[in-house]
């Protein structure tokens, strides 16, 4: 590939990551994504069909009024609309006559996109996309310098990404330091942020809970909240209940809790405490999307709640509210509190007679073959336990698990007992729980998310891992029932697959932590830890200790940088290496070779030879004098050379034994 | 302003001129504005991904300095001037570069003079151990000395967000010879008042004695051939006579006139003198500010004169 279409093929490909930075926040208009990607497609293909700009002009000019025409209409968001025109901008100048101005252009427009794509989005794929981009453009920049500069043959192209390579990393610890130094200082005018994932909050976690509907569920892998566990379990993967809301009232179709809102408070205290408690530091990520907190079966104090907003942390109260549900009082996108849950289920017992009949309340227009269902299924055992666990064991082995929803049914209980035999996680909670309540078993539904996948010292929990249970109240005691087969109550992944979700994630949360949530307290800490760690002050025990992620990330550009330097000079020797290796193939089928096969004291004396003597000077200098071939030599001297060798008559000499090394 | 001052006020920009010189491009004017753009929004917003972007902006200007100046930093040059540059008149102008160590990309080397630093060569590449030569096509306005102090090596390398130049300080003269002219009209006598006076003028042209004969070759004036001796032995043969006495001409000139009048009257002489040793007169010239140059013949001898002119009038404040 020529210089020249290296450069450009280099500029497109940085255009198209600043693109990406900006459409990962699924903001900008479809439409858009289309026409850039087959302008991406055409322009790397080398080809420029918008010669005469003069059209394309007028028609980006009509679109960008209409774009601000739909923001003046509030259809369009002024940044996305802002994003939108750079994109259209950058893809009319990349499928333009490439000049160095239409090259400035594109860089420029890039860069604008690159700034889109901060305000829009927050995802790790950003920094992603913000690392090709600065890697691509310098490049390409670079080769676009001194395409303009003219003046003599065109370098070798290794040789200019060695300083180009070395600006790269240059930039990005410059970048670096900048960010982790330089105050955050924000006059707090026009805050905006983006979301750390795609798209909107789109959690499995619902307010409610209906049977029937018609459609697919989805597993959605995004990452819905996050929990520190103190005792920390330390499994990789945990079998855990989060629990959200508690249902006791079905009427059939629905689910709903029955209890009364209390008053707001700081602290939410749901039983007694008990010595053993398991403490959990949560976090509740934009894309959980609901106002119910979360905590381990079974929570008994909420609390330290802190709603995060762009440029601040403020303290939220939170309220209780239905069935032991503690939900936060005002919309928040991003919540953090600690949860603290007891290991006996004890405090999860009814506290009165009108609860407990209504977990023994059956819909009036109960299909009568459940009821006698619920004796089939239990016959044998003894106790309301043993029944309890037959009938859990009955429904995760008799009853097949889907994503699919039944569609519009009218009894979606009978539906899934006696047509389809089989559901979902809700599905198989409220079949349990109307077995149990047929056999006198006071039960409910719980919903909230099972599992939990530990990355970076934390875990993680899906929107995928949303899960429906049961609790049943058994000779005193509260059981946990899940009728779901066990390989399908959480959506972890496995395989390499998983691992890498994993590992992504984790990242993901590294990303979040350290650089979009950073702030002046981070800075105030890392202040404090660099005291702590010169000895000369005492830090205090809550002070994050400096860990090993800034040298990682130095190693990575270290690496980067070396591996850069290594292609470089690779580029620059390939030339000069190839040049030695047909040489050597020339001499050796002319057994013209020297000593032990080498190139050197190659027998090629004669006058006639002159070509090949220059051919193996030049290499000798190229490979180790550094004086480069320049562009087209090296093939000019094997043509002379093979010509040199064609037209002599000389009869070849003994073929040398194999080389085991070169010159 | 005398010499001695004009010394003196060289010496005292040369003191407080910067090591390196910054010119932003027009895309690196557009950068610094989206940078300012950004660092705003940054703090408008504290959004920390606009802090991440404006960090690697203002890095990518730190480190534009950083690479621009391992370009221009180790540069060797010397200046390779022109033999005999006219006055109005393209000459080359060029400039031997070379690294001893690194490479340097994207280099412009140009004069530093309010006349010839419009001329500037470009090299993509200079790779280290080699000397490499580039050249520019310029023009001087005017004849005369031209005093060179400095050259500037300048490169937009690695991003094009910024020139940096770096005057190498090289003493040098460029002495530009008078322009070309068309011959004035041969004069009509020996005191024609055009400066010239013709003190000998022996014999005719192609008169002298007959020195041998030889082969006639092809191209040569058949004039010249003798026919007799050519019809004895066969074959062409031509006289070759002794060389003709040579005109002696002495060219005068007032260098005390005005400058504007004493380029023109230069510019004739020039003309003058080349036309005349071109038919073979020795050619000297005298000035009424004393300068001299004894009649000669050849091309030395016009280049000694075309010097001569091209100082005339600039022994006391060269340029």
């Amino acid at each position: 590939m020529s210089p020249e279409r290296l450069r450009l093929v280099l500029r497109d490909l940085a255009a198209g990551s600043a693109f990406g930075a900006m459409a990962i926040s699924a903001q900008v208009p479809l439409w858009t994504v289309a026409l850039f990607a087959v302008a991406l497609v055409v322009a790397v293909a080398g080809r420029r069909p918008l010669a005469d700009g003069r059209l394309s002009a007028v028609a980006l000019l009509v679109a960008v009024v209409i774009l601000y025409a739909a923001v003046m209409v509030e259809q369009l968001d002024l940044v996305v609309a802002a994003c939108t025109t750079a994109s259209l901008l950058t893809a009319q100048r990349m499928l333009s006559r490439p000049t160095a101005r239409t090259t400035d252009q594109v860089h420029l427009a890039s860069l604008l996109m690159i700034a889109g794509g901060a305000v829009l989005s927050a995802d790790l794929l950003f920094a992603l996309c913000l690392f090709l981009y600065a890697v691509l453009a310098v490049l390409s920049q670079g080769l676009s310098v001194l395409a303009e500069a003219g003046g003599g043959p065109f370098p070798p192209v290794g040789r200019v990404l060695r300083p180009l390579a070395a600006g790269v990393t240059l930039s990005m610890a410059g970048a670096l330091a900048f960010f982790v130094l330089f105050p955050r200082l924000s006059w707090n005018v026009a805050a905006r942020r983006g979301g750390p994932s795609l798209g909107a909050a789109t959690t499995g976690f619902a307010d409610g809970l209906r049977l029937g509907g018609t459609g697919l569920l989805k597993s959605n892998p995004r990452v819905v909240f996050r929990a520190r566990i103190d005792p920390d379990p330390g499994s990789e993967q945990l079998d855990a209940y989060w629990v959200g809301r508690r249902f006791d009232v079905f009427d059939g179709v629905q689910w709903s809790a029955s209890g009364r809102p209390g008053a707001p408070a700081r602290q939410v205290v749901l039983g007694s405490a008990e010595p053993n408690l398991v403490r959990q530091e949560i976090d509740l990520l934009p894309a959980y999307g609901s106002r119910t907190l979360v905590a381990l079966d079974a929570p008994v104090i909420f609390g330290d709640a802190e709603s995060h907003q762009a440029t601040f942390s403020v303290r939220t109260e939170l309220v209780p509210s239905g069935d032991r549900e503690v939900r936060l009082v005002g919309p928040s996108e991003h919540l953090t509190y600690r949860a603290f849950s007891a290991t006996d289920r004890a405090v999860l017992r009814a506290t009165g007679d009108g609860e407990r009949a209504r977990r023994l309340q059956l819909p009036a227009r109960l299909d009568p073959r459940i009821p006698a269902l619920a004796s089939t299924l239990s016959e044998g055992a003894v106790g309301d336990r043993a029944v309890a666990r037959q009938l859990e064991r009955a429904l995760q082995s008799g009853y097949a698990y889907t994503l699919e929803l039944p569609g519009r049914v009218k009894d979606p209980l009978a539906d899934f007992f006696f047509d389809r035999r089989a559901g979902h996680c809700e599905d198989f909670a409220t079949a349990l729980a109307v077995l149990l309540r047929s056999r006198q078993i006071p039960a409910r539904v719980v919903v909230g998310f099972h599992g939990g996948e530990r990355a970076a010292g934390e875990y993680l929990i899906r929107a995928g891992d949303a899960h429906a249970w049961v609790e049943a109240e058994v000779d005193g005691h509260v059981l946990r029932l899940d009728a779901t087969p066990p390989q399908h109550r959480s959506a972890a992944g496995s395989g390499v697959t998983g691992w890498l979700l994993a590992r992504w994630e984790a990242l993901q949360i590294r990303w979040l932590d350290r650089v979009v949530e950073y702030s002046l307290s981070d800075q105030a800490r890392l202040a404090q830890g660099i005291q702590w760690k010169t000895g000369e002050s005492h830090a205090s025990p809550t002070a994050r200790r400096p860990d090993g992620s800034v040298a990682v990330a130095l190693g990575i550009l270290a690496a980067a940088f070396l591996l850069a330097a290594l292609l470089g000079r690779r580029a620059a020797a390939g030339d000069a290496a190839a040049l030695g290796r047909t040489l050597h193939r020339l001499l050796r089928r002319r057994g013209r070779l020297g000593p032990a096969g080498w190139l050197d004291g190659a027998r090629v004396e004669e006058a006639e030879l002159a070509p090949v003597r220059e051919g193996i000077e030049r290499y000798r200098e190229a490979r180790f004098g550094r004086r480069p071939l320049g562009p087209g030599e090296r093939r000019r001297l094997v043509r002379q050379a093979r010509q040199a060798l064609r037209s002599d008559a000389s009869p070849s000499a003994p073929r040398p034994s194999p080389p085991t090394s070169r010159a | 302003m005398t010499p001695r001052g004009e010394r003196l006020l060289r010496a005292w920009r040369r003191f407080w001129r910067p090591p390196r010189r910054l010119r932003t491009t027009p895309a690196g004017r557009t950068y610094l504005v989206l940078t300012f753009g950004v660092g705003l929004g940054a703090l408008n917003t504290g959004n920390n991904l606009l802090y991440l972007l404006l960090g690697l902006q203002l890095s990518i200007v730190v480190v534009s300095g950083i690479l621009s100046e391992r370009c221009v930093r180790r540069v060797q040059v010397r200046r390779l001037l022109p033999a005999a540059p006219r006055a109005r008149s393209p000459f080359r102008l060029a400039w031997g570069l070379r690294l001893e160590k690194g490479q340097a990309f994207a280099l412009t080397v140009a004069e530093v003079h309010p006349v010839l630093g419009a001329a500037a060569a470009h090299l993509a590449w200079l790779p280290s151990g080699e000397e490499v030569v580039v050249h520019a096509v310029t023009t001087a306005p005017r004849r005369g000395p031209l005093e060179l102090h400095a050259i500037r090596i300048s490169t937009s390398f690695p991003f094009g967000l910024f020139v940096k130049s770096r005057d190498l300080d090289v003493p040098g003269e460029l002495l530009v010879l008078p322009g070309r002219v068309p011959p004035p009209p041969e004069p009509p006598s020996s005191s024609s008042g055009l400066g010239l006076e013709q003190r000998s003028l022996r014999g005719l042209d192609g008169g002298g004695d007959l020195a041998q004969l030889r082969e006639l070759r092809e191209g040569e004036d058949a004039r010249r051939i003798h026919w007799r001796k050519s019809a004895q032995l066969g074959t062409l043969l031509r006289v070759e006579r002794d060389a003709q006495p040579q005109p002696r001409i002495v060219l005068q000139l007032d260098d005390r006139a005005p400058a504007e009048s004493l380029d023109g009257a230069c510019e004739e002489l020039a003309a003058r003198a080349e036309l005349l040793l071109a038919r073979g007169a020795e050619v000297g010239l005298e000035s009424t500010g004393g300068l001299r140059v004894r009649p000669g013949t050849g091309a030395f001898q016009s280049q000694a004169i075309l010097r001569v002119l091209a100082r005339a009038g600039h022994e006391e404040a060269p340029r």
